[in-house]
């Protein structure tokens, strides 16, 4: 062949039919007589066939339930415009309640961790805290109902929500197997919080926001578990006298909450 | 981009949801996210070439996508909308990483998102790595166009609405990119002869 070879700019534009028809015309001229132009050529007809060849991963089931709840956060948010005035209010009647119920829990257990409790006054009069502090708080409990992905989302929009947020412990304490339910409600009715307050990274938070699925923590404790870094996230059971409790590797976070144990102990 | 949404035999078209969305209907919008989350994965994550970026990416999208509904112009397609929100997040994450570096390729996180479970673990393990990798060997706005014709399917001219940019821009970054790609991807070319590879996701196809 007299002609240059094509390069693979030309050869993706002629194949694209974005060249001028007397450059085209030549460039034709040229593939049909030279192998190696046209072995160019073919490498990228193949570039398109292994794009659409390539795998598509559906969205993984963490990541759509950590949208899912972003998203009923967003909805959940005082005077978003979207939502109609009427099913606001039936929305807040059901936070409130639901609200209520967490906050009964926490409170008839005397601990001292959770979302519900962490900006109202640390009251240790648990008697009469069951109804009042909903009413008192009802605002802000409401905000935050939607799970501790709120906390997040609302911080940039001021308000009652942005004053609360996890208390996270790390207590050190080395979770077992065996010793587990023990140790769990040993953290949760400790009265005094021995461990240090620690805060909430935003992979923490993430970590959290997924493995609660809009639920509120009891406990959020940075420890170990069999010897090993791990946090417990202890979360409302299915019914008053058991504990769903979460047991996360470091890595956790949003896309991959990294479980290492998942169990039921009794309240 | 009619078409684009694929298989859904289902009765209430994308336009109804988020109308019935701006009316107020809580549920509206989660069907929708629903009907198109994977398709809008897919393009934050190749987009992106980072599971953790694409999620936050992907996220941020959703939101702003809820919180814009009243934007939203009749006109378009649903589908087009979004993925027109879902790319500008990633754009707007790849301007804001320019400047740091990037995040390297090859960690589990990523073989595992974006690898198939199923079938062919190996050869297709290693494929997706080699796209993801080459892919970000692009410049974005290529990047983006190839996504969203080669990999997903889309007519140029869908492309163009998605990317608000005209028809001709569309084809010659995709003929750039593939320019740039063949190279990178040339020692794919013999061994996937055979395999019997298949798409994973039959629906992006014809426009």
């Amino acid at each position: 062949m007299t002609a240059a070879h094509l390069d693979y700019d030309t050869l993706a534009d002629l194949a694209e039919g974005l060249l001028p028809d007397d450059r085209a015309a030549s460039a034709d001229a040229h593939l049909s007589g030279c192998a190696e132009c046209r072995d160019r050529s073919a490498e990228i007809a193949n570039v398109t066939r292994l794009l659409a060849e390539a795998p598509l991963p559906p969205m993984p089931a963490a990541l759509a339930s950590r949208i899912d709840h972003a998203l009923a956060a967003e909805a959940a948010t005082t005077g978003h415009d979207v939502i109609s005035l009427e099913s606001r209010r039936g929305r807040r009647r059901m936070r409130v309640l639901s609200a209520a119920a967490a906050a009964v829990v926490v409170v008839g257990g005397g601990a001292l961790v959770g979302n519900a409790l962490t900006n109202g006054s640390m009251s240790s009069d648990s008697g009469t805290a069951q109804s009042q502090p909903i009413q008192d708080r009802s605002g802000s409990a409401a905000a935050k109902q939607s799970g501790p992905g709120a906390t997040m989302l609302n911080e940039s929009r001021g308000g009652a929500a942005a004053a609360g947020g996890h208390l996270t412990l790390r207590s050190g304490t080395d979770y077992t197997a065996t010793r587990l339910g023990e140790q769990v409600s040993v953290q949760l009715t400790k009265g005094d919080r021995r461990g240090a307050e620690a805060g909430m990274s935003t992979q923490l938070t993430n970590c959290v926001r997924t493995v609660a699925q809009g639920k509120s923590p009891l406990l959020v404790d940075v420890a170990m578990y069999e010897g090993r870094a791990a946090t417990v996230i202890v979360l409302p059971g299915a019914d008053s006298a058991r504990l769903d409790v979460w047991i996360v590797g470091p890595a956790c976070s949003a896309s991959d909450p990294a479980v290492i144990k998942h169990t039921e102990t009794a309240r | 981009m009619s078409s684009v949404g694929g298989k859904q035999a289902e009765a209430v078209p994308d336009k109804e949801l988020l109308a019935r969305h701006a009316q107020g209907d809580p549920h509206a919008f989660a069907e929708l996210v629903q009907r198109h989350r994977d398709r809008m994965w897919a393009v934050a994550l190749r987009t992106l070439g980072d599971p953790e970026e694409a999620a936050d990416a992907l996220q941020d999208a959703f939101l702003s996508a809820y919180r814009a509904v009243g934007r939203f112009r009749g006109e378009a397609a649903v589908t087009t909308w979004l993925h027109r929100i879902v790319i500008n997040a990633c754009l707007d994450r790849l301007r804001r990483q320019s400047i740091r570096p990037a995040v390297p390729m090859g960690d589990d996180a990523t073989l595992d998102a974006v690898a198939p479970k199923n079938a062919d673990p190996t050869a297709l393990h290693e494929v997706a790595l080699d796209v993801t990798d080459a892919l970000r060997q692009l410049p974005a706005e290529q990047r983006a166009a190839l996504i969203l014709v080669d990999m997903m399917g889309y007519g140029v001219d869908d492309a163009a609405r998605v990317l608000e940019v005209p028809t001709g821009t569309v084809k010659s970054r995709c003929a750039r990119g593939r320019a740039r790609l063949a190279p990178l991807l040339g020692h794919l070319r013999n061994r996937r002869d055979g395999t019997g590879v298949q798409r994973a996701e039959e629906g992006g196809g014809a426009v």
